[in-house]
């Protein structure tokens, strides 16, 4: 079986125990390729672990996981995924080009034209230090270093979580807009459901520890239909947020 | 994946190239202006041997006065700077992107974890070895150029001019250099290495500084003089112990019973004629002392240096292990 035939996540009985206790445990799941995946929980529910487990910096505890058929180690994150987290993090005495620049030298099938194109929509300066960026330009600049590594598999841990609502909203459209196009699939952290509508047509809802609820968004709304206060994404998965509290 | 380590380390770099260019123009100077002291003072002869009858006076001692202590910093710079680039080169390597978490984004890119650990670990210590050796050189051209009147009169083992010669600066660079790299993968705070790397380092060094001369065998230097065991010693000498042969060439063992016979009652001076000849009667036919050979410097410097050597190994290994661990 060629690579490209494996699905970006396969996830079995995954577990992940810290010395204060499980973070997530009997993870199964499959991330189908081509799809924006929405990941939701709330906090503590184990989804940056769960990321932390397919970028290989954390190692299971139990069960199995594969990224496009490899199993994640700590030699390093597989060729085809990138991944941004909340911290964004980009040395800050480096320029924005001298970002970009590191890009290109740490990753072989980097785009350098695309990256640019990416950094000039945004209208950062590439010239400045990223020390001095906004928030939003930092973002964008990660985006850019994450894109520009043209992976099959992008996540985003919460990537929207410092932006005001003018950037957030541009650089989730932009996100997309890419995405879409090249067909990466994406996994997607958020606590702002309402972002997510719209956005995402597959979800994986995490509570304490273990998946609750998981597949395509319309699938889903379609068994739910009838029941009020779950007509739409964000209103589902409250509900069972909600119910899980209230367990 | 160089350019992005050359470009991390560019502050340390830009540092270590201007400490070496303040350091040449410093010690060449001082070397210029000694060596033209020498000729003022009519004093070049005694730089190749100290015990010459014009070197007892006044002249070399002001020269000693004015350029030993001067000379004598410079050695101890060669060993200090070791340290240093464990401390402010090796231990924050790796604790400061684990702080700052760009770990994250150098092991989320393409290329391999040890690729990239690999990559700093050589381009950031290339140069801090470079500037070790071209001052170590430097040093060293300023320490011959004094010669006997300087730090070398004490000999090769003379603790300064044997921890800033042959290989010891070096080995003591990669170990300081590597354990500072360790220990900062391991803990993952830069404070912590820095420390850590201190502490281990100084007693490291000194323990091995002191045991080293434990692995020199003594060469026993015999002498007709029975009451100086120092007599006709060259400078730089270092003796282990002193002793007496009886005429059939075995160590006496009780001295003080043959030497008591020969105290006079009277509170009278004893030449040194006198003495010898009544403790030649009394079994002590020649004395001896046991000298630290100076060929054996070179076999020294390899020995410690191999240690040194091996314990980098150990730690870089160490590192591999501890960057590439999973949390």
């Amino acid at each position: 079986m060629s690579e490209r035939e494996h699905p970006p996540v396969v996830a079995e009985n995954l577990g992940k125990k810290y010395s204060r206790g499980w973070a997530l445990r009997d993870c199964t799941l499959r991330v189908p390729a081509g799809r924006i995946v929405a990941l939701v929980g709330p906090n503590g529910a184990g989804k940056s672990t769960l990321m932390g487990m397919i970028t290989g910096l954390i190692r299971p505890t139990a069960g199995r996981i594969a990224v496009f058929g490899d199993v994640p180690n700590g030699r390093g994150m597989h060729p085809a995924v990138a991944f941004l987290t909340q911290a964004k993090p980009l040395y800050p005495q480096f320029t924005v080009a001298e970002t970009l620049h590191y890009g290109r030298s740490a990753n072989p099938g980097w785009d350098q034209a695309y990256a640019e194109s990416l950094v000039e929509r945004a209208r950062v300066p590439f010239a400045a230090k990223v020390g001095t960026l906004s928030g939003g330009q930092r973002t964008r600049v990660a985006l850019a270093l994450a894109l520009g590594k043209r992976p099959r598999l992008l996540m985003l841990d919460e990537p929207l979580a410092d932006l005001d609502p003018l950037a957030r909203e541009t650089v989730l459209r932009t996100l997309v807009e890419e995405c879409r196009t090249q067909c990466i699939t994406v996994l997607l952290s958020s606590h702002v459901l309402a972002e997510l509508e719209g956005v995402c047509d597959h979800l994986v809802l995490l509570t304490d520890g273990r998946v609750r609820l998981a597949g395509d968004v319309s699938e889903l709304l379609r068994a739910h239909a009838g029941q009020p206060g779950m007509q739409r994404l964000g209103e589902l998965a409250l509900a069972y947020m909600r119910a899980e509290v209230a367990a | 994946m160089t350019w992005i380590v050359w470009r991390q380390q560019r502050p340390v770099l830009i540092t270590l190239a201007a400490g070496l260019v303040v350091a040449a123009a410093a010690i060449l100077l001082l070397r210029a202006g000694m060596v033209s002291d020498l000729q003022t003072r009519n004093i070049v002869d005694c730089v190749r041997d100290g015990t010459l009858q014009a070197c007892r006076g006044e002249g070399p001692r002001a020269f000693q006065k004015s350029w030993y202590d001067l000379i004598h910093f410079a050695q101890l710079l060669v060993i200090v700077v070791p340290a240093l680039v464990g401390l402010f080169i090796g231990a924050p390597l790796f604790a400061r992107e684990f702080e700052q978490g760009t770990h994250v984004l150098a092991f989320t890119q393409s290329v391999s974890r040890t690729r990239w650990m690999a990559t700093k670990f050589v381009v950031a210590a290339l140069p801090a070895l470079l500037f070790v050796a071209v001052l170590q050189l430097l040093v060293r051209s300023w320490v011959n150029a004094a010669g006997q009147l300087g730090p070398l009169a004490g000999g090769p083992y003379y603790f300064s001019t044997f921890d800033a010669q042959g290989v010891s600066p070096i080995a003591y660079t990669l170990f300081a250099y590597t354990l500072g790299v360790f220990v900062g993968a391991l803990f993952r705070r830069t404070l912590v290495a820095i420390t850590l790397t201190l502490g281990v380092f100084v007693v490291t060094r000194g323990f091995l500084s002191t045991w080293r001369e434990s692995t020199i065998e003594p060469v026993r230097v015999l002498s007709n003089e029975l009451t100086d065991p120092y007599a006709g010693m060259g400078p730089g000498q270092v003796v282990k112990n002193t002793g007496f042969l009886d005429a059939k060439g075995a160590v006496v063992t009780d001295v003080n019973a043959a030497q008591a016979k020969c105290v006079p009652n009277a509170r009278i001076e004893v030449s040194v004629e006198d003495r010898t000849a009544c403790w030649q009667q009394n079994g002590l036919a020649r004395s001896f002392r046991e000298v630290l050979p100076f060929e054996q410097a070179t076999t020294v410097h390899l020995l410690e240096a191999s240690i040194f050597a091996g314990l980098a190994v150990l730690f870089v290994l160490g590192s591999v292990w501890a960057v590439r661990r999973q949390a």
